[in-house]
């Protein structure tokens, strides 16, 4: 997963070992929209790139924001929540309520450093596999960009 | 919490995934995690060799935990955890991972990648099979007998459709007689057949029936419970009847709108009238051979619709009072829907009038005519019997004055024509919808059943589950949740018990198994689980949340908000979620 | 007299899957006999549904496993109905079972066997905008998801056999009669939709980028032929400018049906907000002549149609569409009857909201059922006020589009088809208790 560049260094051209930086994104996934829509795009064979790992609960309403913030700290580059569109909710407004958590936590993200494209919320369809290829590429890429997560454990110095 | 034993199960499912994962090493990966007793590749591990597999590996191994990575859970997890119970195993201690459809078969590009990615996906289900816990699915009786709210069509035969298959009715009228708004009409249309050649037959079936009570001049005072034990309280005159019963029929009706008085007219000149009084008049002989009936369509409904129009050949004064009105548009008095059946009953009330004077003149003032299906043909009947259809504007209410000889003048636009139209005629009709009654409003805080945007009762999902309400156990049937003509009325009714029906067939109600739980210890009795739960599955009593588990349906809204973190998700704890995020880098 | 205490549902549409459902549940054993290679019918084919824009598969997939994995339940798909006999509470039927050439038992619906098919034809499930091979599934949803050998265009070449892992290809396979007991029958046969080649002044047929809303909503589902991209079929092109005409066979004296198809208006509405939502810098013109968007919050949702999204409602009905040979944009001639002046209009697509007719093999399924249909091929009910699902055979009842337009909705078929499974308890299970 990793690619060697020859790093020019002084006093010599010896080659070093620096990989391009791989993030790691965490998707959450609600059982009866999102997930479906992950599972057609893979049914329809839509390529993207590897990086992301999916957990699942019943509802997008489920995700606690502590669920997002130990994501960063355990390794998350990037955390995406996902559910169903407005008015779709299997369990009538759980998704609305996620969307208010939501809310709050990019605030206190905000504070902590954490830039605006590395924790996103999206409404995926059980019908739109397409959407969510393109969402796991364009987040995929957009952490990239960023870099490793600020509250990384491993980049957070002890005091 | 006994030592997990957790087996593993890799499927190659054909080239599906073992084309690009490598499955060998994926199995011998998971050997290596903590907790992982048995490890196995399987060819294809939905088949029957597949799972006779994991019952023996089961067995042999004394495994307590199951995981198989493979295809989506979407397809094959039942068939997985019914697997797991014929070997002894409670199904919720099974897990997952899709290794398929969202691995194998979106980086089938990138092998190594995706073999990696198994490997994470592998441990994730692992970590979150370490904390998996046994679950029940609880029962709950269900009481063989029903309630009905509202004996009109819809209640009366919602009625009899149960009681004809065995199940015990209490039928609830507020009136003191049966029948509803059916009673009222004259003749049904489009086969112009008296009304009480309907409902007289069917409040026959229903007080001749031994299965059901009926009680008229009653209402429903107190309703607590939940699905499959509900505990009603009647109010009859001074006597209170408790009733207690499974699921609950919901058919109260709705009433036909009354525009306030003014408007049009209606309330001060008594010439005009609403089509379910001209419907009266003219069953009960009340009216004299007019010259002229003026049908105005959509008065009341509709409302908060704009339509622009290009109008050529306006006159000066009806150009001035359009541009006044747009201007100093106050807002409609009425509802913002369509009523659905008022073009078809305008039509019907002119046929009755023309058949019976020939000479008479009925002019229909519509916006879009609404005879959908075949009853096309009864606007053609209509139409050959002479009645005449005018398209005027419904945002500009036609001006309704007092003329000499008893006559109204009505003025109009005619925007086929394009002209301003006077009429002078004897009796104004104004179509006006049907529209909820304010004691819905009560009726939905007893039953804690929503009203709709409409003011209508709102159903669970209005394709999927058009006549279950949102709370398990309460049906509705009728114009209660929007208007309908008798077909439809009759249709829904049936519908309804048919759902009911289920419930008490079954006598017993396995409800969910993942469910809240809350810690009383912990609990505050801040009550905002209470709020936000959509099914009413939480109470505060005495200071603390009481979970009513027939009610939760698991969406785990709760949980997540609770400030005290006192509400744990069965099979969907924040101990097994968090375990699956801490799993999710290779350590 | 036993009663056989079952029944048998006859299309596997969303109102057949429906009663299926309510019937299974209310504990008679039932048997759901589909034509096609998979249960699903017009509901899987549209994209989102009126008025509260829900995607449609997402909606209907989980009833279609809940019918799959239902114990009372069995699916007989890429079957048919060819003999009944008897009456209420005891009906002896012959059904056959199509070859799919295919073993459903073995087949894991995989699709390895279709990437290697070299025949690709003209798909019906994207109403012709899409292809198939033919060894296929319908959609990507299909219940059950099994693989099936179209023989009339297979050229036998045997590859997907020598592919097959799961050694589920079987081009020997035979058709497989069943005689099946029930006590009930419900027929849920659903509907076809006009194809109005003889409308020839409108050009269906001869002018590409005349289709039918069916074809549409085909080009409009993110798992259709074009992945969602309404991409017109004479150059690819996204069009800007999109005519919608109502009526087209409906309402009609000359050509299709005199009756009102009763959902077209509602579709036109979602369709052109959907165009909108799609491309907001589109227009959008609906030519219809009375707006039927009667029940419950379509109103407010052509309401918002017009005041939030834009979309041109004209009070007209075009006399003629011509066509540009060399851009294929296609030119409309109408009387506007409120603005009372001639107009034309050029558009870029335009769109047939075509009638909703009965299936071609209704006549046929009515005879041997010994059941009455009406002079266009819909089902009679006995009685269609009092006894709106019942047919004047006792024990076979009917739901959905195949008793006519109805309302016509979904909400309508999945009532009639609790309605329908009423009336079969009621019948069946009336000592029950």
């Amino acid at each position: 997963m990793s690619e060697v560049e020859s790093v020019p260094s002084a006093g010599g051209t010896a080659k070093a070992e620096t990989p391009k930086f791989d993030p790691r994104i965490l998707i959450f996934t609600c059982n009866w929209c999102s997930y479906a829509g992950a599972d057609l795009a893979g049914t329809s064979r839509l390529e993207y790139p590897p990086n992301a790992r999916i957990i699942r609960t019943m509802c997008s309403g489920r995700i606690d924001p502590v669920f997002v913030l130990e994501g960063l700290r355990d390794g998350a580059d990037g955390v995406l929540v996902t559910g169903c569109h407005p008015g779709d909710c299997h369990y009538v407004k759980g998704n609305f309520r996620a969307e208010k958590r939501f809310h709050f936590l990019k605030m206190a993200l905000k504070q902590l450093g954490v830039e605006e494209d590395r924790v996103r919320l999206a409404w995926i369809s059980a019908g739109e596999g397409e959407k969510f290829s393109l969402l796991v590429k364009d987040m995929t890429e957009k952490v990239r960009e960023l870099g490793p997560s600020p509250l990384k454990s491993s980049n957070i110095k002890s005091t | 919490m006994e030592e997990p034993r957790i087996g593993v199960f890799v499927c190659h499912c054909g080239i599906n995934i073992g084309g690009v994962v490598n499955v060998p090493e994926v199995v011998e990966y998971a050997k290596t995690l903590p907790n992982v007793a048995w490890a196995e590749g399987n060819l294809y591990t939905c088949s029957e060799a597949g799972l006779s597999s994991i019952k023996d590996a089961i067995k042999k191994n004394g495994l307590n935990r199951v995981v198989v990575a493979s295809c989506t859970p979407r397809t094959h997890e039942p068939l997985f955890r019914s697997t797991c119970e014929e070997a002894g195993l409670n199904k919720y201690l099974f897990e997952m991972a899709n290794i398929r459809e969202q691995c194998s078969w979106v980086h089938s590009h990138e092998p190594e990648a995706a073999t990696v990615k198994a490997e994470d996906i592998v441990r994730m289900a692992v970590a979150r099979a370490r904390w998996l816990e046994p679950q029940d699915e609880p029962e709950v009786d269900v009481a063989d007998s029903a309630m009905v709210i509202g004996g009109g069509i819809s209640g009366l035969m919602a009625a009899v459709s149960l009681a004809s298959q065995g199940f015990k009715v209490h039928l609830v009228e507020k009136e003191p007689q049966l029948g509803g708004i059916t009673r009222r009409l004259g003749k049904i249309y489009p086969t112009l057949e008296d009304s009480s050649d309907i409902i007289d037959p069917v409040i026959k079936a229903a007080t001749s029936n031994e299965n059901i009570r009926i009680y008229t001049s009653a209402t429903l005072k107190d309703i607590s419970g939940y699905v499959g034990n509900f505990k009603a309280a009647l109010k009859r005159g001074t006597e209170e009847v408790k009733l207690d019963v499974g699921t609950i029929v919901l058919a109260s009706g709705a009433l036909n709108y009354e525009p306030p008085k003014g408007s049009f007219q209606y309330g001060v000149l008594d010439r005009v009238v609403t089509q379910l009084q001209l419907e009266e008049m003219l069953t009960q002989g009340k009216l004299a051979e007019p010259e002229r009936v003026l049908m105005i369509q959509c008065v009341g409904s509709r409302t908060g619709e704009v339509w622009t129009y290009e109008l050529s050949d306006m006159t000066q004064s009806f150009a001035a009072r359009l541009l006044s009105k747009i201007l100093g548009a106050k807002k409609e008095e009425g509802w913002p829907y369509c009523s659905k059946i008022c073009c078809m009953n305008a039509i019907k009330n002119a046929i009755r009038i023309k058949e019976q004077w020939p000479k008479a003149h009925v002019d229909i003032l519509f916006s879009d005519l609404r005879t959908y299906k075949e009853y096309e043909d009864f606007y053609r009947k209509a139409r050959a019997l002479e009645v005449k259809f005018i398209r005027y504007i419904r945002e500009i209410p036609p001006e309704i004055t007092e003329a000499p000889d008893k006559k109204l003048k009505v003025t109009a636009y005619d925007t086929l024509a394009g002209v301003e139209t006077e009429f002078l005629c004897d009796l104004v009709a104004l179509s006006t919808p049907l529209c909820p009654s304010k004691e819905d409003v009560m009726l939905a805080r007893m039953l804690k059943v929503p009203l709709g945007p409409d003011g209508f009762f709102m159903e669970a999902h209005p394709k999927l589950r058009p006549v279950d309400c949102q709370s398990d156990g309460i049906f509705i049937a009728g114009t209660a949740c929007g208007p309908k003509d008798i077909p439809e009325s009759i249709i829904s009714a049936k519908a309804a018990a048919a759902r009911a029906s289920i419930l008490m067939a079954n006598k017993k109600l396995k409800t969910e198994a993942l469910t809240a739980d809350v810690n009383t210890d912990l609990c505050i009795g801040c009550g905002l689980c209470e709020e936000l739960c959509p099914y009413g599955a939480h109470k505060i009593e005495n200071g603390k949340s009481k979970t009513i588990a027939a009610l939760c349906r698991g969406c785990g809204v709760c949980a997540a908000d609770c400030p005290r973190r006192a509400i744990t998700m069965r099979h969907y704890s924040d101990r097994q979620i968090l375990a699956q995020v801490e799993a999710m880098m290779a350590q | 007299m036993m009663v056989e205490k079952s029944a048998l549902v006859i299309g596997g549409g969303i109102a057949g899957i429906q009663a299926s459902l309510d019937l299974a549940n209310r504990g008679l054993k039932t048997y759901l006999v589909e034509k096609s290679p998979s249960i699903g019918g017009r509901m899987a084919q549209l994209d989102k549904t009126f008025p509260t824009m829900d995607c449609s598969i997402c909606i209907l997939a989980p009833k279609m496993i809940e019918c799959f994995r239902h114990p009372k339940i069995e699916l007989l798909t890429y079957s048919e109905v060819k003999e009944v006999h008897g009456s209420a509470g005891d009906f002896t039927v012959k059904v056959v079972k199509k070859p799919r050439y295919v073993q459903a038992d073995k087949c894991v619906g995989c699709g390895t066997c279709a990437d290697h098919c070299p025949v690709e034809l003209p798909n019906e499930f994207d109403s012709g905008m899409g292809v198939r091979k033919a060894i296929y599934i319908p959609f990507p949803q299909a219940v059950p998801r099994v693989y099936t050998v179209d023989k009339d265009n297979c050229l036998d070449c045997g590859l997907c056999n020598s592919v097959c892992n799961a050694k589920a290809v079987d081009l020997e396979q035979q058709p497989v009669e069943l005689e099946l007991h029930v006590g009930g029958i419900v027929v849920a046969t659903g509907f076809d939709t006009y194809e109005p080649f003889r409308i020839t002044s409108y050009g269906y047929g001869k002018y590409k980028n005349v289709v039918t809303a069916m074809q549409l909503e085909r080009l409009l589902s993110a798992s259709g032929p074009t992945g969602g991209r309404i991409m017109r079929p004479s150059d690819g092109r996204i069009p800007r400018t999109i005519a919608f005409l109502q009526c087209v066979g409906s309402r009609d004296q000359r050509f299709g049906y005199p009756y009102c198809s009763s959902i077209c208006c509602k579709y036109a509405v979602k369709d052109a907000v959907l165009i909108k939502e799609h491309r907001p810098d589109s227009e959008v013109h609906i030519f219809y002549i009375d707006l039927r968007v009667f029940g419950k919050g379509f109103q407010e949702f052509a309401n918002r149609a017009k005041k939030e999204y834009g979309v041109k409602f004209v009070r007209s009905s075009p006399g003629e569409i011509r066509e540009d040979p060399e851009t294929k944009d296609l030119t409309l001639w109408y009387e506007d009857t409120l603005a009372r002046t001639v107009r034309s209009l050029k558009a870029d697509l335009v769109v047939l909201s075509t009638a909703l007719m009965p299936r071609s093999d209704s006549v046929e399924l009515a005879k041997i059922l010994g059941i009455d249909i009406d002079r266009f091929g819909f089902l009679v009910a006995s009685d269609p006020v009092r006894h709106p699902v019942d047919t004047q055979v006792p024990g076979i009842v009917g739901c959905g589009y195949c008793l006519g337009p109805r309302t016509g909705d979904i909400p309508d078929s999945v009532m009639q088809a609790g309605a329908a499974a009423a009336r079969l308890s009621e019948i069946l299970m009336a000592e029950s208790v």
